[in-house]
């Protein structure tokens, strides 16, 4: 008879393992999407049954702590600006020329009346460093193979979602579906990644759709019309006289 | 019509057409965004059993052209016509809408005005700014934004502004020069100066802003109007509610002239589901005690005298009922003999791409012998944003 005392560290290494390697799957699809930095245009589209709003952007970002997104239409709100530095988030009025900081409960208000969050824009919290990750399964998602990976906050960190669930591509670390629940475990809104295709040398995902789940005639998309990546930026462009002074 | 408003409306429509038609062949160095709103209002007055009503199309054409990358010039053009019963029974309205919001160089013309229709229009930003490095420098009409607190602002030392006239979030310009250097992107220290024709009226200061234990501070000093000026502000969060405050001292240089200590303080928190809430405090030290309610609506307001009441609670919520309709409600109440409420409902409302609709209530109340509304404001605004 094998004591359990030897057992035990045998399946504590073998979890160790496959956390190491939802970690490492996680920060690939991660990597991937941002790369180490990135300049992108982006079309988001609120769909509705009766009707639809659109909204263009640009945005800047360095990793996961560093954002900037300067509003280009409508022409109502072109010219504002979010930043996100580590924690903090600024948005930049220039119509009454005022930096205003947002508080961490606004991460969970829809952004500019979308199905996105203001977390999804900004990612607040980092799908790699934020949360523990283990491998639930594996699921086809339109053809290809995927990691089913679920994502639990660490206690430590501030993060608004009580659970994520990636589908991440095996072949190409494609995030192909993400499901986010809230803090009681209820879903809260389905992205799904599509039109694969090569942008700057880099296959990805050029559309996501997000799907409320309470209303789910309702999505909204966000098509990458442009992007960039590996572009020089360093943190201090991540700046309030940055946010201040950038020319789309 | 009349000949002369035929004219400037000519004048201004030919400037309009101009611009744009600039502004598209040489997109790459000129950004411009234009708006129209029409706006009704509508006045109650139960103690003189009186209703009167009040429309104003007003136009806000926003021009920035970029020589290189170190420059940008700007000009915003305001143009308002009023017509309705306020104008014909407001005595000398013309006097009263073309020199306020102008500051020194007179940029501001009544195009037309008969006995009930006047339009009016202004360059509210005139300016060159030139930014290198750690430098800004902005010289000319330009607003100089201080404030940091979402209701009050005791640090926003150069502007006026109404505190009932949510029609003009841009608020008039300041004559001024602007001088900016940043430490790093998070530090800097500015300096400013407006242009008035009498010293007492000027406003010289300087402004320290950092960033430390993930908060945004700012501290301020200088001359304010005949008085010297100190203040602090802070923007940060507790948890993960925002808490924002600020608050200036202002030091009477003139005989007879009042010391006032003044600001407000309040913590804001989002629900998941999008609604809002705020809620906080302002004190100013020269407030009334006794005045009534309607004393909001003659008040001369600016950086030393927020309120006209000695202190205010004050509470907001919206939530937003689908992403193209929110609904709030502001309330301020005055701990005073009169107990003044200033009650504010609104609903915004997105009718389509670039329209908007807004419902605005302004309700005063009051205790005299008993609670009442001395008056009651009503406003409907449509806006088109191109």
């Amino acid at each position: 008879m094998i004591r359990p005392q030897l057992i035990l560290p045998f399946l504590f290494s073998i979890t160790m393992l496959q956390a190491q390697s939802a970690r490492e799957i996680v920060q690939k699809a991660d990597e991937k999407l941002r790369g180490k930095s990135s300049i992108m245009e982006m079309k988001m589209t609120i769909v509705r049954p009766t009707w639809t709003r659109e909204v263009e952007l640009k945005s800047w970002s360095l990793g996961d702590n560093y954002a900037l997104m300067y509003i280009l239409a409508p022409s109502r709100d072109r010219g504002v600006v979010f930043l996100k530095r580590d924690k903090e988030i600024w948005n930049w009025q220039p119509s009454i020329e005022r930096m205003i900081k947002l508080p961490p409960s606004m991460m969970m208000q829809s952004w500019m009346g979308s199905d996105f969050k203001n977390d999804d824009m900004v990612r607040q919290s980092s799908i790699v460093n934020d949360f523990s990750q283990e491998i639930v399964g594996n699921e086809t998602i339109d053809g290809r193979e995927c990691y089913k990976i679920e994502l639990i906050p660490k206690e430590s960190a501030a993060v608004v979602w009580g659970k994520v669930i990636l589908w991440i591509d095996k072949k190409d670390y494609l995030e192909l579906k993400s499901e986010f629940y809230d803090e009681d475990g209820y879903l809260i809104h389905t992205m799904y990644g599509k039109s694969i295709k090569v942008m700057d040398n880099v296959l990805l995902p050029s559309v996501l759709e997000v799907i409320p789940a309470d209303d789910p005639g309702n999505k909204t998309l966000v098509e990458y019309v442009s992007v960039d990546f590996d572009v020089p930026l360093n943190e201090d462009f991540f700046s309030v006289q940055q946010a201040k002074r950038i020319k789309p | 019509m009349d000949k002369q408003f035929a004219r400037g409306t000519i004048l201004i429509a030919s400037l309009m057409v101009a611009f744009s038609v600039a502004a598209q062949e040489l997109s790459t160095k000129w950004d411009q965004k234009s708006y129209i709103k029409f706006l009704h209002t509508q006045f109650f007055i139960p103690d003189l059993d009186q209703s009167l009503s009040d429309q104003l199309f007003h136009h806000r054409y926003s021009v920035k052209y970029y020589p290189n990358k170190n420059w940008t010039l700007r000009m915003d053009i305001r143009s308002r016509l009023f017509y309705g019963e306020l104008v014909k029974s407001t005595p000398n309205f013309v006097q009263s809408i073309a020199d306020v919001n102008n500051d020194y160089f007179d940029l501001s013309w009544v195009v037309a005005s008969s006995k009930s229709v006047v339009l009016h229009t202004m360059i509210d930003r005139l300016s060159a700014a030139y930014s290198k490095g750690s430098w800004d420098i902005r010289i000319g009409r330009q607003r100089i934004n201080w404030g940091i607190h979402t209701f009050w602002n005791a640090n926003d030392i150069f502007n006026t502004f109404s505190f009932t006239d949510f029609d003009y979030e841009e608020r008039p310009g300041s004559d001024a020069v602007l001088v900016r250097y940043y430490f790093n992107g998070n530090t800097s220290v500015e300096v400013a100066g407006k242009a008035t024709n009498h010293i007492n009226k000027g406003t010289y200061a300087s402004l320290w802003r950092f960033n430390h234990w993930n908060y945004d501070f700012q501290v301020l000093a200088g001359y304010f109007q005949n008085n010297a000026v100190a203040g602090i502000g802070w923007a940060g969060n507790v948890g993960n509610a925002g808490w924002k405050g600020e608050w200036s001292y202002f030091h009477a240089l003139d005989e007879g002239g009042r010391n006032v200590f003044t600001g407000a303080t309040g913590m804001d928190y989002s629900f998941a589901k999008g609604t809002y809430v705020q809620a906080g405090f302002m004190i100013n030290s020269q407030g009334e005690t006794k005045a009534p309610v309607t004393e909001l609506f003659n008040f001369s307001l600016s950086a030393k005298n927020l309120y006209p009441y000695r202190s205010a609670l004050y509470v907001q919520a919206s939530h937003p009922v689908s992403p193209l309709v929110t609904g709030g409600l502001s309330v301020i109440y005055s701990p005073v003999k009169s107990q003044p409420f200033f009650v504010n409902p609104t609903v915004s409302v997105s009718v389509a791409q670039n329209w908007d609709l807004d419902l605005v209530g302004q309700i005063l109340w009051n205790k005299t012998d008993h609670f009442y509304s001395p008056l009651q404001a009503f406003f409907l605004r449509i806006k088109y944003s191109y």
